[in-house]
C-alpha cells in the first residue's frame, strides 16, 4: 500500500516534467496520479479500520523529519479530491485546446505544470504527516493556482483576480503560519503524532486563541463569508476545470484543516470543545450559506455565480462541522448526534466536490463554445448542446437539493442533525440551532430558484446572441468528465448507504465514537435514516432508492398518459405575441427572473441601479431604454473599503512626514538599535 | 592549538579588524575604504580557519575559503568595477565631518565593550572578546552608511557591517550550520548585485545619486 502510495507521488513528479511536452501527456499523468489517489484512498477507507498509511519522506531539512500518513480523514479528502481530478483531468485538454487555440505551447506548458503541482499539492496537504510539509504543500497549493488563474486570460482582470487571491491567501496562511509554530515550538518537532502531545499541555485561553487562528487561516482559503471576497473574482477567472477543482476540491482542502485541527490536534484529551468554537462556525457557516446564495441570485455571469454558490455549500458544510463541535462529548445518546452533523458535513463535501464539479464543468463547455460569460448573452442552448444542457440540469438539480439526487441527501442529515441537535438545548441555544436550520431551508429554497434562472436563461427559450446561436455540442471527451462527475451525483443520491460505509473511518478516528454507518441506517443501499429518536422509531427515514424509482414511475406514467391523451390533431403556429414578430428579447432575462428577491432582499444588496431614457422629442414615445444595475458585496463595502480607504490614508499620513533621505533613514535605524541594546542590553547584570 | 593561544590570535584579530574599521571611517577616498573592506574580509577569513583549526570543523574551513573568494576579492573587485564604470570622484562625500564621525565612532565602541561586559554568562562561552567587536562592526557599519552621501561608500558600510555580523556569528557559536553561513554569504552576493545594478541604472537614466532619492518625494 505504501509502495502504491509512492508511486501516486512518483507519477504526480513525473507529470510535472512531462507537461512541458504537451497538454495530453500532461493531463494523462494527472489523469494517472488521481487514480492512483482514488486507490490508495479506497484502500484506507475500505481497509481495516483504524490503519494509518505512514510514509516517511527523504530529509530535506536538517532540522524537520518529514511524512506522509494517511488516516481515514486524511484518505476520505483525498477520495473527494481525486474524484473531481479524474473529471478535470480527462476535461481538461478538449477545453484547453477549444478555448485558447490561439495559446502558445509555453502557456499550455506553465498550464499543465501548474495544474499537476495543484493536483499534487492538494493531495499532500492532506495526507501530510507533520506541519512542514502540511505547510509546503498549502503553499505550492496556493501558488499553482495562483498561476492558473492569470494564465487563462491576458487581461487585466484576471490580473487583478489573481493579485487579491494572492493577498487574502497569504494572509490566511500566515495565521496557520502562526498557529502551526506555535504548536512546534511547543512540541519542538513537526510531525502531527508530537503536535498532538503537545496540545494536550496548553491551557484553555491558548487552545482558544491558537484555534482561532487556523480558523482564520482556512476560513480565508474556504472562502467563508466575509472572507470570500477573492473567491467569486478567482475562480471565474481560471480555465473552467481548474475553477472546478478551486471550488469543487480546494475548497475543501481548507475544511480539512479546520476539522484536523478542531479535533485531531488542538482537541482537549476528555473534555468536550470549548463552545466558542463550535458556535463559532455555525455562526459563520449559517451566515456564508445564506448571503453566498443571495449574492449568487444576483450575478449574471454564469461561472461567478457558481463561485458564489461554493460559498454557499462551504457555509453548510460548515454548519454541519459546527453543529458536531458543538455537540461532541456533550450529549447523553453516546454521540450519535455529533456524529450524524459530521457525517452530514463530510457527505456534504462530496457531494459539493460532484456537482460544483460537474456545473462548473457544464459551464466551461457553454463558454468555450460561445466565449460568453453573461448568461444574458445566451439562451436557447439545450437544443445546440444536449449533452451539456442535460448534465448542468443534472447538476442544477443535486445542487438545489432536490431528490432524488446526492445534494438532497446530505442537506436532508444536516436537517436531521440540526433539529436533533436542537432538542438537546434549552432556551437562545435551542432556538439559534432551529434558526440555522430554518436559513438552511430557505438557502435550499433559494438555490432551487438561482438554478432555476441559471439553468432556463442559458440554455432555454432562444438564443439572444449569434454566440449563443452558433454554438455546438462540446468534444465528447469534455462530455466525458461531465459524465464523470454525474454517474457520481447519481450514485450518491440513489444508493447513499453505501456512502455511509466509506465515512465510517474518517468519523470514527475523529469522533472516537461510533461510525457513521452504525448512527445513519443505511440498510444496503435503500433505506436512509438517522437512528436518533430514542425509541428507535424509523419516522425520518426515507429510502432514496424508493424516490428515486418513484420519481421515474411518475414521469413515466406522465409521459404515457400524454402519448395517451395525444388525440386532437396538432398544428404548428408561432407564438402571438399581439401582432409583433417573436424575438428573444421576448425572454425572461436573468435580471428580470431575479427582480422579485432582489426587492425581498434590497437592504442586502445595496442596490445600485440606473435608468436611462432615450425620447424621441416628446417624453411618450420612448425610442430606448437602457438598465444598469449592480450588486454591491455587503463585506466589500462594509468592511474592506473601509480598510483600503484607513491604509491609504495612513500612508498617505505618512508620506506627509516623511524626508526621503536615506542617510536620515539609516541613521533613524541606527539610533533604534542603540537605544533597544542600551535598554535591553545592560538589563540583568 | 590550546585554547589560550587560539584567544589570544582572536582578541589579535578583533583588534585589527576594529582597525580596518576605524580606516573605512577615516577614509577620504573611495579606493582607500574599498581596500579596507577587503582587508577586513580577509582577517575574518582567517578568524575562520584560525577557529576550523582550533574546533576542528570542517564546516568552517569552506566558510573561511567562500569568504576570502567572495568577500576579500570578488566584491571589492566589484565595487573598483563600478567606480571605475561610474568615473565619480574619487573623494568620499560625508553627510557629517569625518572627524565628527570619527568621535562617535569611538562612542559606539565603548559602547559596545560595555555592553557586552553586562552579558556575562554569553561571553564566557565566546572566545575572547569576540563579541564586542562584532557589535562594533556592525554598528560601526551602520554608522557609515547613514554618514556616507555616495551609494558606494554606503555599499562599503554595508559589508563592513556584514562582517561585524559574520564574526559574531562565526566566534559566538564556533560554526553555525553550514547552510545558514552559505545562505548569508548568498545574501551578500544578491544584495551587492542589486545595489551595483541600481546605482549604474539610476546613474545611466537619470545623472543622479542614491542622495539625490529625496528629489522623489511627493
Amino acid at each position: 500500500m505504501a509502495a502504491c502510495y509512492g508511486a501516486g507521488a512518483l507519477s504526480s513528479l513525473l507529470a510535472w516534467w512531462s507537461g512541458r511536452l504537451a497538454l495530453g501527456v500532461g493531463h494523462l499523468a494527472a489523469l494517472a496520479g488521481a487514480v492512483v489517489g482514488l486507490g490508495v484512498s479506497l484502500g484506507v477507507l475500505l481497509g481495516d479500520p483504524g490503519r494509518t498509511l505512514t510514509q516517511p519522506l527523504p530529509v530535506v531539512f536538517p532540522f524537520a523529519r518529514l511524512s506522509l500518513s494517511v488516516d481515514g480523514l486524511s484518505a476520505y479528502f483525498l477520495l473527494v479530491i481525486s474524484l473531481v481530478a479524474v473529471a478535470a483531468s480527462i476535461y481538461g485538454p478538449a477545453y484547453l485546446r477549444a478555448h485558447s487555440p490561439d495559446a502558445g505551447p509555453a502557456r499550455q506548458a506553465a498550464q499543465v505544470v501548474a495544474l499537476n503541482v495543484f493536483l499534487g499539492c492538494m493531495a499532500f496537504v492532506c495526507c501530510a504527516g507533520d506541519a512542514l510539509s502540511f505547510l509546503l504543500c498549502w503553499e505550492g497549493m496556493t501558488l499553482a493556482s495562483y498561476v492558473l488563474v492569470v494564465s487563462d486570460d491576458r487581461d487585466g482582470e484576471n490580473a487583478r483576480a489573481g493579485l487579491l487571491y494572492m493577498v487574502m491567501a497569504h494572509g490566511g496562511t500566515a495565521l496557520l503560519l502562526v498557529a502551526f509554530l506555535a504548536l512546534t515550538e511547543r512540541a519542538g518537532a513537526f510531525d502531527f503524532t508530537a503536535l498532538r502531545v503537545a496540545a494536550g499541555g496548553l491551557d484553555s485561553a491558548t487552545r482558544t486563541t491558537l484555534f482561532f487562528l487556523a480558523l482564520g487561516g482556512f476560513a480565508t482559503k474556504a472562502g467563508v463569508v466575509p472572507l470570500h471576497v477573492w473567491l467569486p473574482r478567482a475562480h471565474p477567472a481560471a480555465p473552467s476545470h481548474v475553477s472546478a477543482l478551486m471550488s469543487g476540491v480546494m475548497l475543501k482542502v481548507a475544511i480539512y484543516g479546520i476539522l484536523r485541527f478542531a479535533f485531531d490536534l488542538l482537541a482537549p484529551a476528555v473534555e468536550p470543545l470549548p463552545s466558542s468554537w463550535g458556535w463559532t462556525v455555525l455562526v459563520v457557516g449559517t451566515t456564508s450559506a445564506v448571503l453566498g446564495v443571495l449574492y449568487a441570485l444576483q450575478q449574471h455571469d454564469l461561472k461567478r455565480l457558481l463561485a458564489f454558490h461554493s460559498v454557499e455549500n462551504i457555509g453548510i458544510i460548515l454548519i454541519g462541522v459546527g453543529l458536531a463541535m458543538i455537540l461532541w462529548r456533550r450529549e447523553i445518546a453516546g454521540g450519535a448526534l455529533a456524529t450524524v452533523a459530521l457525517t452530514a458535513a463530510l457527505l456534504h463535501t462530496v457531494n459539493h466536490a460532484a456537482f460544483k464539479g460537474l456545473l462548473f464543468l457544464a459551464a466551461g463547455s457553454v463558454l468555450c463554445r460561445t466565449h460568453v460569460r453573461n448568461m444574458e448573452e445566451l439562451g436557447g442552448l439545450a437544443r445546440r448542446m444536449p449533452w451539456t444542457a442535460g448534465l448542468f440540469l443534472l447538476g442544477a438539480i443535486a445542487i438545489s437539493a432536490l431528490p432524488p439526487l446526492n445534494g438532497f441527501v446530505s442537506e436532508w442529515l444536516t436537517f436531521q442533525a440540526l433539529l436533533g441537535g436542537a432538542s438537546h438545548f434549552r432556551g437562545p441555544a435551542g432556538l439559534s440551532i432551529v434558526f440555522s436550520a430554518a436559513m438552511l431551508a430557505l438557502t435550499g429554497g433559494l438555490a432551487a430558484a438561482c438554478f432555476a434562472k441559471a439553468f432556463g436563461v442559458t440554455f432555454l427559450g432562444r438564443p439572444r446572441t449569434p454566440h449563443a446561436e452558433h454554438a455546438t455540442e462540446a468534444p465528447p471527451s469534455m462530455i466525458a468528465g461531465m459524465v464523470w462527475l454525474g454517474a457520481v451525483c447519481v450514485a450518491l443520491g440513489v444508493a447513499p448507504g453505501y456512502a455511509m460505509r466509506l465515512l465510517d473511518a474518517p468519523t470514527a478516528e475523529l469522533l472516537h465514537g461510533p461510525g457513521a454507518s452504525a448512527v445513519v441506517t443505511a440498510r444496503g443501499p435503500l433505506v436512509l435514516s438517522a437512528a436518533l429518536t430514542p425509541s428507535g422509531t424509523n419516522a425520518t427515514a426515507i429510502s432514496m432508492t424508493v424516490v428515486a424509482a418513484l420519481l421515474i414511475a411518475l414521469t413515466a406514467m406522465a409521459w404515457v398518459l400524454r402519448r395517451g391523451l395525444r388525440r386532437a390533431p396538432q398544428r404548428g403556429a408561432p407564438t402571438w405575441t399581439c401582432g409583433m414578430s417573436p424575438t428573444a428579447r421576448f425572454d425572461y432575462t436573468a435580471t428580470a427572473f431575479a427582480k422579485p428577491l432582489r426587492l425581498i432582499f434590497a437592504t442586502l444588496y445595496h442596490l445600485r441601479r440606473e435608468v436611462i431614457r432615450e425620447t424621441a422629442g416628446t417624453p411618450y414615445v420612448v425610442r430606448r431604454i437602457h438598465y444598469t444595475g449592480e450588486v454591491m458585496d455587503l463585506a466589500e463595502t462594509q468592511i474592506y473599503h473601509r480598510v483600503e480607504r484607513g491604509i491609504s490614508g495612513l500612508s498617505q499620513a505618512i508620506r506627509a512626514r516623511s524626508t526621503g533621505r536615506i542617510h536620515g533613514y539609516i541613521a533613524f535605524v541606527l539610533g533604534a538599535l542603540f537605544v533597544a541594546l542600551l535598554l535591553f542590553g545592560v538589563g540583568p547584570r | 592549538m590550546n585554547p589560550e593561544t587560539v584567544q589570544t590570535i582572536i582578541d589579535d584579530l578583533g583588534a585589527l579588524l576594529l582597525f580596518t574599521m576605524i580606516l573605512i571611517i577615516a577614509a577620504r577616498q573611495i579606493s582607500h575604504a574599498i581596500h579596507a573592506v577587503a582587508a577586513q574580509s580577509l582577517l575574518i577569513a582567517i578568524a575562520g580557519a584560525v577557529l576550523a583549526t582550533a574546533t576542528g570543523n570542517e564546516d568552517l574551513w569552506v566558510i573561511a575559503g567562500v569568504t576570502l573568494a567572495i568577500k576579500a576579492i570578488v566584491l571589492p573587485w566589484v565595487l573598483h568595477w563600478v567606480v571605475r564604470r561610474l568615473n565619480v570622484r574619487r573623494e568620499i562625500e560625508p553627510v557629517i565631518a569625518i572627524s565628527a564621525t570619527l568621535a562617535l565612532a569611538v562612542g559606539v565602541v565603548v559602547m559596545s565593550f560595555h555592553l557586552s561586559a553586562s552579558l556575562g554568562p554569553v561571553r564566557q562561552a565566546i572566545t575572547g572578546n569576540a563579541l564586542p567587536v562584532g557589535i562594533a562592526l556592525t554598528l560601526l557599519g551602520v554608522l557609515v552608511m547613514a554618514t556616507r552621501k555616495t551609494a558606494l561608500t554606503q555599499m562599503v558600510g554595508l559589508f563592513a557591517s556584514e562582517n561585524g555580523i559574520f564574526f559574531t556569528a562565526m566566534a559566538v557559536t564556533q560554526g553555525m550550520p553550514l547552510i545558514i553561513e552559505i545562505g548569508v554569504i548568498l545574501d551578500v552576493i544578491l544584495a551587492a548585485l542589486v545595489m551595483t545594478i541600481m546605482v549604474l541604472r539610476v546613474r545611466s537614466t537619470v545623472d543622479a545619486d542614491i542622495a539625490d532619492l529625496d528629489r522623489l518625494r511627493g
